[in-house]
C-alpha cells in the first residue's frame, strides 16, 4: 500500500487542479481509400474511419469512468489529404472534406484532423487543387481541422506556397465572417509539422506512422501552476527557494501528469486492440479560469505577461515539461512542450489587451517553446502578404532551431486592434492584436520560389 | 512440502523485538516470507508469513516465541494456511480503488465506512488512518471484484454518503495512484 501523504497528494491533483487526459487521437491511415471515382474514394474513407472508430468515443468513456479521470476531447487525425486524393480536383476535396465531417459525426469524436498537404519542397497540381479547396471545405463543414506544412529544417521554406497561405488564411476568416472568421481558427501553417501530434487543429496522421494508431495529449497547466503556489507558498525556508526548485517541482508534477496520460491512453489503446503510438506532455491551456499557461508566468516572477523574462520563464518551463514528460512516458512524441495559445488562454489574452504581450514578444517566446503564434486574434485590415510574411518569420524560426513552429492567426473581419473576438467554448476569447508595418513585406513575398535549407554546423 | 504459517504477535514497543522473534524462527529453520508491523500509541503488532519444514508444528513456534526473555508479555497467535490458502493469489486484484475520507474528527467514522463497504459486499485490503489537527484522514485500498453494485452507482452512493455525513470522499482506480508515484511503468 502506498502512504497516505502520497494518496492525498494524487487526489488533491485530480480533484482541484484539472488534472484531465485533455484529448485521445486515433491516427488512421486513408492511403488506401483512394478510388478511381470521387464517389467510391469517399464512401471508402467513410467505411474505413468507421470501421476502426466506431467504438473508440464509448471506450475512452469507459475508461475514463474506470479510472475517474475526464477524458475531455475525442478526436481522429487522418492521412494528409492531398495525400488519399491525388489527382483530384478542388470541388473533389470539397467533397473529402464533407465526408470526413460525416465520418467524425457518425463515429461522435469532437474534432477530425489531416485536411492537409506537406509541400515544403514544392507543389504539385494536387496539392494547388487541394490548397485553393480549404478556404471553401472549412466554411461546409464543421469538424474538419486543416494544416498545410511549407517548411522544414532540411528542405527550408517554400516561398511560393507561403505567399498562398496569407490569402488562405483570409479567405477562410472572410468566408466565416458571420462567426468572427472563426474559419481561420481551424488552419495552421506548420515549419517541421510532426506526424503523430495529438492536438488540434495540426494534428494528422504521417505517412511513416502505422494503419491505425492512438496518441494522447495530456495537459494540465492548472496542476503545475497550483503545484508552484503550494511549494512556494508551503517552503519552510522561503528565503531559500530557488528558480531551480521551481523547474524540479514543474518536473516532477509533469512526471506525475504524464503517468495518467499513459494509463487511460494504454487501457483504451489494448480495449480497442490498436496500436498505442505515443503521449504527447504539453501545457495546453483552456479559457477555464486556473487552466492557463499565463497564469504560470505571473507566478514564477513577472508580473505581466511579456515583460522582460518572460521568454527565459517560457525556455525554463518547456524545458522542464519535457525533462518530467520524457522519464514517465515509454514513448513520447508529438509536440511535447507548452503552447502560448492567445484565445484560449484568459491570462495570455487579458496580456493583450492590457498591451503588456504584443506581437513581437510572442514571437520570440516562440522561440523557446512548442508551436508558435497560435491563435492570436489579429485586424481584419491587415493584408494578405503581411500574414504571409509573420508566417514566414515564423517559419525561419522552426527551420534555423530545427523545432515544430506554427502560426493560426485570425484576421478577424470588420474589427481593429483593442476590439474583442469570442468564439466560446475551448477556442476562447481575446482582444485583437495590434500588427505594426502593415503593408510593408509586399516586395519580399512576391519572390516566390525557395529559401534555402540552412547550414547545420557552425552554430552560433 | 514446506508448511507455511501466518505469526501474528502484540506487546508494547521496544527495541529488539523483531529481532527476538525472527530470532527464535531462525533457529526453528523458518524462512519469513513476508513482515508487516506497525506501533500505535507504543504497542507493536507485528504480522509474518514464515514457511518451516513439514515436521515444525504450531506449538514449537509458540514455544520458540515464549522463550525469548521479554519484561512485557508477547501475545501470539499463529495460523496454519490449508493448500487451497496457499493457492490464492497474492497480487491485489483488477479491481483495487483507493477510497480517501477526510473531515473533522468525530465517532464513528471508520464504521461508517467499514459498514458501508460491508453492506456492498467490499473487501478493505488495507486501511491507514490518520488525526492531524482534529482533521481525520482515512485511506483505504478496496477491493470491488465482488461489489454488488456497478462503479458508477457505487460512486453515486459514496457521494450521497459524502454529503449526509459531511466528509470529503474519494474513489479512485488503485493503478493512478502506482503509476503517478513509483517509477516503475507497469
Amino acid at each position: 500500500m502506498l502512504r497516505s501523504d502520497q494518496i492525498l497528494s494524487t487526489v488533491e491533483m485530480i480533484q482541484k487542479e484539472n488534472l484531465d487526459v485533455r484529448t485521445v487521437t486515433m491516427g488512421i491511415n486513408l492511403l488506401d481509400c483512394r478510388s478511381d471515382t470521387i464517389a467510391k474514394t469517399c464512401s471508402n474513407i467513410e467505411e474505413k474511419i468507421i470501421s476502426f472508430a466506431g467504438n473508440f468515443v464509448a471506450t475512452c468513456n469507459e475508461m475514463s469512468k474506470k479510472y475517474g479521470i475526464p477524458v475531455v476531447n475525442k478526436r481522429i487525425s487522418v492521412t494528409p489529404v492531398a495525400m488519399v486524393g491525388a489527382g483530384f480536383e478542388k470541388n473533389d476535396f470539397i467533397e473529402i472534406a464533407k465526408t470526413l465531417d460525416r465520418a467524425a459525426g457518425a463515429v461522435g469524436v469532437d474534432i477530425l484532423g489531416g485536411f492537409s498537404a506537406q509541400v515544403e519542397k514544392g507543389m504539385t497540381q494536387t496539392d494547388r487543387e487541394f490548397i485553393a479547396s480549404i478556404p471553401d471545405a472549412l466554411a461546409a463543414t464543421e469538424k474538419v481541422c486543416a494544416s498545410i506544412n511549407i517548411a522544414t529544417t532540411n528542405k527550408g521554406i517554400n516561398m511560393d506556397a507561403l505567399a498562398i497561405m496569407g490569402h488562405t488564411v483570409k479567405d477562410l476568416a472572410e468566408k466565416t465572417a458571420d462567426q468572427g472568421g472563426f474559419g481561420a481558427a481551424k488552419f495552421v501553417v506548420f515549419c517541421n509539422q510532426p506526424g503523430d501530434n495529438p492536438f488540434m487543429a495540426g494534428a494528422i496522421h504521417g505517412v511513416e506512422e502505422a494503419e491505425a494508431v492512438l496518441n494522447v495529449g495530456v495537459s494540465g497547466p492548472g496542476v503545475i501552476a497550483r503545484a508552484l503556489e503550494r511549494l512556494i507558498s508551503n517552503h519552510p525556508f522561503p528565503a531559500n527557494l530557488q528558480f531551480d526548485e521551481l523547474a524540479e517541482e514543474i518536473k516532477q508534477t509533469t512526471f506525475r501528469v504524464t503517468r495518467c496520460g499513459e494509463l487511460i491512453g494504454r487501457a483504451v489503446s489494448m480495449s480497442l486492440g490498436i496500436e498505442f503510438g505515443v503521449v504527447d506532455l504539453s501545457l495546453a491551456p483552456t479559457p477555464t479560469v486556473g487552466d492557463s499557461v499565463g497564469e504560470i508566468f505571473k507566478i514564477l516572477g513577472v508580473d505581466a505577461v511579456g515583460a522582460p523574462g518572460s521568454t527565459a520563464i517560457l525556455a525554463m518551463l518547456n524545458d522542464a515539461v519535457k525533462k518530467g514528460g520524457i522519464f514517465a512516458s515509454k514513448t513520447v512524441g508529438g509536440l511535447s512542450g507548452a503552447f502560448i495559445p492567445v484565445m484560449e488562454d484568459s491570462v495570455l489574452a487579458e496580456a493583450v489587451g492590457e498591451g503588456s504581450l504584443c506581437l513581437e514578444k510572442l514571437e520570440a517566446m516562440t522561440c523557446v517553446c512548442s508551436v508558435g503564434l497560435d491563435m492570436v486574434a489579429i485586424p481584419g485590415s491587415v493584408d494578405a502578404d503581411t500574414i504571409s510574411a509573420i508566417i514566414a518569420d515564423e517559419m525561419a524560426l522552426g527551420v534555423i532551431n530545427a523545432k515544430t513552429t506554427a502560426v493560426r492567426l485570425i484576421p478577424v473581419p470588420g474589427k481593429e486592434a483593442g476590439d474583442e473576438v469570442n468564439f466560446g467554448g475551448l477556442f476562447g476569447a481575446s482582444p485583437i492584436l495590434p500588427i505594426k508595418n502593415v503593408g510593408k513585406s509586399s516586395r519580399f513575398i512576391a519572390w516566390g520560389g525557395r529559401m534555402p535549407a540552412p547550414v547545420h554546423s557552425f552554430k552560433n | 512440502m514446506e508448511k507455511q504459517m501466518i505469526v501474528s504477535v502484540m506487546s508494547k514497543d521496544r527495541p529488539g523485538i523483531i529481532a527476538g522473534i525472527t530470532g527464535a524462527i531462525f533457529r526453528l529453520g523458518g524462512d519469513v516470507a513476508d513482515l508487516n508491523q506497525t506501533v500505535l500509541c507504543g504497542y507493536l503488532t507485528m504480522i509474518l508469513s514464515v514457511s518451516f519444514e513439514p515436521s515444525t508444528t504450531k506449538e514449537d513456534v509458540l514455544a520458540a516465541i515464549s522463550h525469548i526473555k521479554t519484561e512485557s508479555k508477547f501475545e501470539v497467535s499463529i495460523k496454519e494456511l490449508t493448500e487451497g490458502e496457499l493457492a490464492e493469489a497474492v497480487l491485489p486484484p483488477e479491481e483495487t480503488y483507493i477510497l480517501t475520507v477526510q473531515g473533522p474528527n468525530r465517532g464513528g467514522i471508520v464504521h461508517g465506512i467499514s459498514l458501508f463497504c460491508y453492506e456492498r459486499n467490499i473487501n478493505i485490503l488495507d486501511l491507514a488512518t490518520t488525526l492531524e489537527a482534529d482533521q481525520y484522514t482515512m485511506a483505504l485500498q478496496l477491493d470491488l471484484k465482488n461489489c454488488t453494485c456497478s462503479l458508477e452507482v457505487l460512486r453515486e452512493e459514496l457521494e450521497k454518503h459524502a454529503s449526509s455525513s459531511g466528509l470529503t470522499i474519494m474513489m479512485q482506480h488503485n493503478d493512478i495512484f502506482q503509476v503517478t508515484n513509483e517509477v516503475t511503468l507497469h
